[in-house]
């Protein structure tokens, strides 16, 4: 019997590694951008469901899975725009410095509200020389699912991060982009008075808790 | 008061905001200026300054009546209650959903409209029980303004309507052919049940506000700048929306009850 069920596993490694050495490189990559998104949403999960944690704590946690998963630096650099290049380096930190804080406080916030829900990857598609789309949904207790396509980019030594969140059409960075660009022209369009708002925002954030 | 009366004052408010639109132009950038000069296009909010008071007169009125009376509607009514009503009042909506699924040539769409208003309506106890869609039919919503937008119809500038929020001059007419041409509104209109009208009117006011409680106080928490924000959401998803009209996909399987909160 141990014997079968021993065979019978090494029949299945064996076909199995044949079956993914037979595959060319790409379809591998579509699998590791899937479980990237699937693993992170269990982790995220996870963390929420942790009642040992304490706030500071899962906070904490919060901030190292979104830091390592999101591609801040390429987020930022996308939504700052045309006045990403017109900051001095100094402005450049302090304005990813914030960003991330705007970040993680928003997703600790709206998992504050989970309620229960899963998300269910569906697959990943090619997107450009070095990106994938992971297509998913997120499944509720009630309700249809809601679709939603996570963007992730490779850079040259770094895993694959997350680089915009779609749901239903509507791209995360696509709105941050013209939200931030509104506020640098209620602003004068000077790169420290949106880093005063920013930083206002924050305050708002953590006061709201 | 008579629905014609409202909707006099409505179209002289309309009227007073596109004079004040004219008024209130925001002036392009300098044409040495390349980069502000694409943005702006890509913005398209000619009337920004004036579009802006008007959402700050409609947020005002979100933030002291609709929003709390939605809030009090999710505390009071289960969520069960509450999908029978989304349910019910959606089912009133098909002849138009049946009659915008023909204008853009989605025949698919159209019978599924039909049957799930078939369907809904008899076995459904009069629409308040969605059964087409465990059996197989998922809802859609189909509207004049993505019509026109299957059809070719650019959007135009962005525009915000007072009481009633995010548009475009496409939107906004499609929005106007429908509050004259559904056919339950004309029926009650012209046999003395306009308060049925009216009910129906704030029912679905309450439902949908109560379905986007959750989505806009995210917006509005996490935004530096609530109205460009908002801008740029209403934008991408009228977009989103045409193109799977395009391709004939259910273009919005029911973004209010994806978008609600079941607590």
């Amino acid at each position: 019997m141990l014997r079968r069920s021993f065979l019978q596993a090494s029949a299945c490694l064996i076909v199995t590694a044949a079956g993914t050495a037979g595959l060319p490189h790409a379809a591998a990559a579509a699998e590791d951008a899937q479980a990237f998104i699937q693993g992170l949403a269990q982790r995220a999960i996870d963390t929420v469901a942790d009642k040992r944690l304490g706030e500071t704590e899962r906070d904490e946690q919060f901030r190292r899975l979104f830091v390592s998963s999101f591609d801040i630096p390429e987020i930022a650099r996308f939504v700052l725009a045309r006045y990403w290049r017109a900051a001095t380096p100094e402005q450049q930190q302090e304005f990813l410095k914030l960003f991330e804080d705007i970040t993680v406080l928003t997703w600790a916030r709206r998992f504050k509200d989970y309620n229960g829900e899963n998300l269910q990857t569906l697959g990943a598609t090619k997107d450009g020389e070095r990106g994938w789309v992971v297509d998913s949904q997120i499944m509720r207790n009630q309700g249809p699912p809601i679709p939603v396509q996570w963007r992730l980019r490779q850079g040259d030594n770094s895993p694959l991060r997350i680089v915009d969140i779609v749901v239903e059409g509507v791209s995360m960075a696509i709105t941050h982009r013209s939200d931030y660009a509104a506020a640098m022209q209620a602003n004068g369009g000077q790169i420290d008075s949106l880093l005063a708002a920013m930083r206002n925002k924050i305050e708002q954030l953590k006061a709201a808790g | 008061m008579s629905s014609g009366w409202l909707r006099a004052m409505l179209m002289g408010l309309g009227l007073a905001a596109a004079a004040a639109w004219l008024a209130g132009c925001a002036s392009p950038p300098p044409d040495d200026d390349a980069e502000a000069k694409a943005e702006f296009e890509q913005i398209n909010d000619p009337l920004e300054p004036t579009n802006r008071a008007i959402f700050t007169f409609n947020d005002g009125l979100d933030t002291y009546f609709l929003r709390p009376a939605a809030q009090g509607y999710r505390a009071v009514v289960p969520p069960f209650g509450r999908d029978r009503v989304l349910d019910f009042l959606d089912n009133l909506k098909m002849p138009i959903y049946f009659a915008n699924d023909l204008l853009q040539g989605n025949l698919s769409l159209a019978t599924d409209t039909m049957e799930r208003f078939l369907l809904n309506s008899t076995f459904g106890v009069g629409g308040l029980m969605d059964v087409a869609e465990p059996m197989g039919i998922p809802g859609h919503k189909s509207d004049f303004g993505q019509t026109f937008g299957v059809w070719g119809i650019g959007e135009g500038p962005y525009l915000v309507l007072p009481l009633y929020g995010p548009s475009n001059p496409r939107d906004a007419i499609g929005t106007g052919i429908e509050s004259y041409g559904d056919p339950l509104d004309y029926y009650l209109n012209n046999n003395y049940l306009k308060w049925v009208a009216w009910t129906r009117m704030g029912a679905t006011a309450l439902s949908q506000r109560e379905a986007y409680l959750d989505l806009l106080d995210d917006v509005k928490r996490t935004s530096l700048d609530y109205y460009s924000a908002m801008r740029s959401l209403y934008r991408q998803r009228r977009k989103a929306q045409i193109n799977q009209a395009k391709v004939g996909e259910a273009a919005s399987p029911d973004l209010d009850k994806q978008t609600a909160q079941r607590k």
